[in-house]
């Protein structure tokens, strides 16, 4: 015997109502395609959501980690001193500062010339990786390129570009950044600080292991720095990333919203159809309640049946909204196990717990106006 | 005879003390019972006829607890069950009540057994199943267990309807129109299947019918005309 025939027996309700869909096929296949269709908006829409949040988040890169601190302009503070450092070095421990000097600065190698960004960086290996050559851990002498800067002139480590009216051996050339980031080095030359004439630096990269760490330092920059007068400026992506996230949240609200559209939908076809099958079967219920079912067991094998095509319609939806969910994960950020994280989970639970009330509260209707008929009326002929 | 003399002494299990009923069709008032006083005892089997419009039905469903009467009072062997709530008076027809009807009205979906079981079936009734076989074979049915009702013929439909009528044991039967949509010589099963039922299981039946054929059968025949019950008793039909 099968587990439904089992089931059956031990709540005749379930039989009944399970008897009662089969006996319009086409039409409770249509009510319970309505609720497959607002199911699968739902989950797969909320799924599309989290897999875009993923892609940007890839695309954006490491930035939620970096903390940034220039002079505050505002308050006349024009560049930032070794002290400044040594302070910044201070407030936030256990993270990289790597300070800045930046000019820009006309790069020749042969004819060929162009104007690019020029950074004093003592260890640009603490920000950068190579492609070619390699980045040392001080650099002292030589320089590092930027990736649009080697394209441009075809450079490789060991060839000489001029920058201004020096002459530099190229060390290494950087790999291309993806992420936005302040100090971006894809079009940039970088020194050695001290080949700077200024003394003071531009600007101070903090890089922090996390999104919260670099938040930390960045506020134990401001309290030390801005303790007594307004010294630096603090700028951190992470708060950016904060935005991106928050405007991730939204988006997915707005499509999820969609989504439940066509689930209300769903669910007036679904009163649609219960209605219509109470109304055929008006003669069979008033049997049912002239033997001797109470109005209440009616009302309960009606809301059974709305229920039945509510869980039919939500798994087969769920099931198509996973698959969807895994062909997009593949496709857009290459990686189909991203889909079986816990908050596309949460959106699968929730788009068919939302079809199954959906449906249920569908069935209320007409189950009430159904039971509520009496078995008098019912069966007049 | 003996006995059917015998059961005629006893109490009566349904009665009708002086029942109206009105209906206010949007402003119209309709008598569809004018004062009915009637009694059936157990193993009774009591025809009702009478011209469209006579008020056979709306008898029947008072006597069946499906409508209250207007005025009078309806007993349940012996208890006043005139004014019960909803509930109660579903869960009196479930106990003491069967009903058959001229369509049968049998559940197509469910198999035979399964439309006999129907009253049952949202109670706890372990051995529901059972009597349903049992009372299956009992009017010939045990060949058909698992069909349903569209493999069925019409008598045979009626046979079912009579067993669901029967899976609780009432001690009422109440018939509308049993030979109706049947041909003479399956509704003479149907009858002779009636009168073996009030004979071994003393229950009272009460026929509606405009079925001739029905009162040779039953007891006695009573008619009614207009809402009100005609004095003189068919009592020379049944010695045809």
């Amino acid at each position: 015997m099968s587990l439904l025939d089992d089931l059956s027996r031990r709540f005749p309700a379930l039989l009944m109502a399970r008897r009662n869909l089969s006996r319009n096929q086409l039409r409770s296949g249509l009510a319970v395609l309505g609720i497959i269709i607002g199911v699968f908006a739902i989950a797969s829409l909320g799924m599309f959501g989290t897999t875009l949040r993923a892609g940007a988040t890839d695309q954006l890169g490491d930035i939620g980690n970096e903390v940034v601190v220039s002079p505050a302009f505002s308050e006349g503070v024009t560049e930032l001193t070794e002290r400044d450092v040594t302070q910044i070095e201070r407030a936030a421990s256990g993270t990289t500062v790597v300070p800045v000097k930046q000019r820009q600065a006309l790069v020749t190698r042969g004819d060929e010339r162009t104007v690019a960004t020029l950074y004093g960086m003592e260890r640009p290996g603490a920000l950068y990786t190579a492609t070619d050559g390699r980045v040392p851990d001080r650099l002292r002498q030589g320089a590092v390129v930027g990736s649009g800067v080697a394209e441009r002139f075809g450079l490789q480590a060991g060839n000489s570009i001029t920058v201004d009216e020096q002459t530099y051996r190229i060390v290494a050339v950087l790999t291309q950044q993806d992420g936005i980031s302040l100090v971006d080095p894809n079009n940039a030359v970088i020194v050695s600080p001290t080949d700077f004439e200024a003394d003071g630096y531009s600007q101070v990269v903090v890089t922090a292991e996390t999104g919260e760490a670099a938040t930390a330092a960045a506020d134990e920059i401001r309290d030390t720095l801005n303790g007594r007068e307004e010294r630096v400026t603090v700028f951190e992506l992470s708060s950016i990333t904060e935005g991106i996230n928050a405007f991730f949240g939204i988006l997915n609200a707005f499509l999820i919203g969609i989504g439940s559209i066509s689930l209300l939908v769903a669910g007036v076809s679904i009163l649609n159809v219960m209605l219509m099958s109470t109304v055929e079967r008006r003669e069979e219920i008033g049997v049912l309640r002239a033997v001797g079912v109470q109005k209440r067991d009616v009302i309960r094998m009606i809301l059974l049946e709305a229920a039945l095509l509510g869980f039919a319609g939500g798994v087969v939806g769920a099931v198509l909204a996973l698959g969807a969910g895994i062909a997009l994960n593949q496709f857009v950020i290459d990686d189909a196990l991203a889909t079986f994280q816990p908050v596309n989970l949460l959106y699968l639970v929730l788009a068919v717990g939302f079809g199954l009330i959906t449906s249920v509260l569908s069935g209320l209707y007409p189950a009430w106006k159904a039971a509520g008929e009496r078995p008098v009326d019912a069966l007049r002929k | 005879m003996s006995l059917r003399e015998s059961t005629k002494t006893t109490e009566p299990i349904i009665e009708l003390r002086d029942v109206v009923k009105r209906y206010d069709t949007g402003g119209e008032v309709v008598d569809a019972l004018k004062g009915i006083d009637f009694a059936a005892k157990p193993g009774e089997f009591v025809a009702v006829m009478g011209p469209s419009g006579s008020g056979k039905s709306t008898m029947l469903n008072v006597l069946g607890l499906l409508d209250a009467p207007t005025e009078g009072t309806v007993l349940l062997d012996g208890r006043d069950v005139t004014d019960l709530s909803d509930e109660e008076q579903t869960k009196e027809r479930k106990r003491s009540i069967g009903f058959v009807f001229q369509n049968f009205y049998l559940i197509p979906t469910l198999t035979a057994t399964e439309n006999v079981e129907m009253p049952t079936l949202f109670g706890d009734d372990p051995d529901a199943r059972e009597r349903a076989e049992d009372l299956l074979r009992r009017v010939g049915l045990g060949d058909r267990l698992d069909h349903r009702p569209n493999e069925l013929s019409g008598g045979q439909k009626q046979r079912v309807a009579i067993a669901r009528a029967l899976i609780n044991s009432p001690r009422i039967l109440l018939a509308d129109e049993p030979t109706g949509n049947l041909d003479q010589k399956t509704g003479r099963s149907v009858l002779e299947l009636f009168l073996e039922l009030t004979e071994e299981r003393d229950v009272a039946i009460i026929a509606v019918t405009h079925d001739p054929q029905v009162s040779k059968y039953a007891d006695r025949t009573i008619t009614l005309v207009d809402g009100r019950m005609q004095d003189w008793e068919m009592a020379g039909v049944t010695d045809q």
